[in-house]
């Protein structure tokens, strides 16, 4: 042990607790700004520390002393090389509504992602359909519940109002409200799934392809297409390409994954999953709602040619929304950047 | 800018970071079991908020209990969800229970956390959590040297423990003001020389620890301890040592590790 520990200890204590009490009082400042002084100081105490530290490290056995410096120096490292988001960023309304058009843009960025999906979805609605209309037997494997296997029961039962006892303002809104966490927590396992470097998401995407094959030829097979449609179009419209694009994300985050190294900017391209993931969740909200409280009224109560209608409407409004909005501000910069929090 | 990014390397406990500036410290990484604590802790945070939220809410709509059931299901949702990135996003990387426990989740080349790095973390872990119990995270966790599940990975963040340190006070045995070890100048530079940070702390310890100790594993313990370092580290002279209970051995020879490295004030 080359250094004296007590002397050593004595002339330090001072600047060491000054920069203690700096660094509690940044780090209880929300916005966690430094004023041109405090900087100053915090730089000054931060390199004292820090020689500090080499010293106690290789002069002296103390492994406390030095464990406390190591937290010190960390703590002031971690504040000079922070760059805190300002308060005006976190609180103007503006930010937080920049999301609807964030989505629209970063949607068709990643548009390639998206067709990944389609084309996996697709695969698996020509693998379900064919599979029901070729082999009866796969259906009840592919088709589990009854009201899937057995259409015309089914639409006997709806048209003839046999679950109109379900159909209350009160049973909606708490169906709707299940069917909203269900579909966010299945969308974003799929775009968690990402993280397998995509396969996890394909699979996911690929039975959920099967699965829509199937119900769709076993229903148009025997003859209710037309039931089918209007049931299942005011929703599907925003809840099957909201698990697109959740596939989308899932396909983005695995390919961001494999580049990891070349790609220095991380940090926005997890802002570009995140605006996917929570644009994804508002779709699925509306979704939600419309199945509990519009899909499931079927004729007479509502003609089907204007089921199939709102359910086109929706599809027009959709694809113009994700396809011009921002447009036009997009092309102005040559490069967007996203600015700030979109959550 | 590579050359300004921080160098990093990890043992299974800890992570190193070497700044640009050259300063190297190390942090002490959350293990698994730690951070379940926490977990749990928040996990019965969020459920006990959600059901109190849900009888005031039951009570406001009484009489539209599907509503109720609606606000409830959606709220617990979110909740669930927005209590890990919100406190860890705002609060420095602390939920309540990482701060209950002394975590905190840092990014990995040792700064803050950022608000989107909070999300992404908490919204990976519908992963994490599959197919029960955090079983994939956890087994993550454990496997990964930083010891990060699957949401830290995609994150780049880790956990971190940080426990509140003080400046540690003086130890007795640094300024006893005679110590019959530091007669022998020579002897006693071996043991300094010889002693590796670990032995030193463990002499350390055990005296730090003599009260805590019971009477008969304090003696076994200092007995093999001062046996160690006479028979292999630094040989002191028979008749000194025999005029030394073990206990003063060690404290001899803590003095002359950790404390004044002149030759004895009072002799010298």
């Amino acid at each position: 042990m080359i250094l004296d520990l007590e002397r050593f200890q004595m002339q330090a204590r001072p600047r060491w607790s000054s920069l203690d009490s700096l660094l509690v009082a940044l780090e209880g400042r929300p916005d966690r700004r430094l004023t041109q002084v405090e900087a100053e100081q915090l730089q000054e105490l931060y390199a004292q520390a820090a020689a500090d530290l080499n010293r106690v490290t290789h002069g002296a056995l103390a492994p406390e002393l030095r464990q406390y410096l190591e937290r010190l120096v960390a703590r002031a490292y971690a504040e000079l090389h922070y760059d805190p988001p300002t308060r005006a960023e976190f609180w103007q309304p503006r930010r937080w509504l920049r999301i609807f058009t964030l989505f629209p843009e970063t949607f068709r960025r990643q548009s390639h992602y998206f067709a990944l999906a389609v084309l996996i979805t697709m695969l698996g609605c020509a693998l379900g359909g064919l599979a029901v209309r070729y082999d009866p037997a796969s259906v009840d494997v592919l088709l589990p519940a009854d009201y899937l296997r057995d259409p015309g029961q089914r639409v006997h039962e709806e048209e003839q109002g046999k679950n109109q006892g379900l159909h209350s303002t009160q049973n909606e809104a708490a169906f709707s409200a299940q069917l909203i966490r269900h579909n966010i927590e299945v969308a974003m396992l799929a775009a968690a799934l990402g993280v397998t470097f995509g396969v996890g998401t394909a699979l996911l995407l690929f039975e959920n392809g099967v699965l829509l094959g199937a119900v769709a030829v076993r229903y148009a097979h025997q003859g209710f297409g037309l039931f089918m449609t209007a049931w299942l179009l005011p929703h599907g419209v925003f809840e099957i390409p909201s698990i697109l694009i959740a596939g989308q994300a899932g396909f983005y985050l695995a390919r961001v994954l494999l580049r990891w190294r070349e790609d220095r900017d991380v940090r926005q391209s997890m802002r570009e999953w995140l605006v996917l993931i929570a644009g994804m969740a508002m779709m699925l909200v509306w979704a939600g709602m419309m199945e509990a409280f519009f899909s499931q009224y079927h004729a007479p109560v509502l003609p089907y040619g204007f089921k199939i209608a709102v359910g086109g409407a929706e599809l027009a409004l959709l694809t113009a929304y994700l396809l011009l909005i921002g447009r036009r501000k997009a092309d102005a910069e040559s490069h967007t950047r996203v600015p700030s929090e979109n959550k | 800018m590579t050359n300004s990014e921080p160098i990093r390397w990890a043992t299974t406990v800890e992570l190193t970071i070497a700044t640009p500036e050259g300063v190297l410290f190390r942090l002490p990484l959350a293990g698994p079991a730690s951070r379940l604590y926490a977990m749990l802790l928040d996990i019965a945070i969020v459920l006990g908020t959600v059901n109190g939220i849900g009888l005031l809410v039951y009570w406001i709509f009484a009489k539209a209990p599907g509503f109720g059931v609606m606000v409830i299901t959606l709220g617990e949702f979110a909740i669930g969800f927005a209590y890990g990135a919100l406190l860890e996003g705002f609060w420095n990387g602390q939920t309540i229970g990482k701060r209950l426990f002394h975590l905190r989740v840092i990014d990995q080349a040792g700064l803050p956390l950022r608000i989107e790095q909070a999300w992404v973390r908490n919204l990976m872990r519908v992963f994490d959590a599959l197919p029960l119990a955090y079983l994939v995270g956890g087994i993550s966790a454990v496997s990964s040297p930083l010891m990060q599940r699957f949401g830290d990975r995609v994150a780049g963040t880790l956990v971190v423990r940080q426990t509140p340190l003080v400046v540690p006070e003086e130890e007795f045995w640094t300024r006893q003001k005679y110590n019959s070890f530091m007669d022998y100048p020579t002897i006693a530079m071996k043991l300094r020389r010889a002693a590796t940070p670990e032995l030193a702390s463990l002499i350390q310890d055990a005296l730090r620890r003599r009260n805590e100790l019971a009477p008969y594993a304090r003696r076994e313990i200092y007995r093999e301890l001062a046996a160690y370092l006479q028979s292999e580290i630094s040989p002191f002279p028979d008749e000194l040592v025999e005029m030394l209970s073990d206990e003063q051995y060690l404290i001899n020879a803590a003095g002359a590790l950790f404390g004044d490295q002149r030759v004895s004030r009072v002799h010298g």
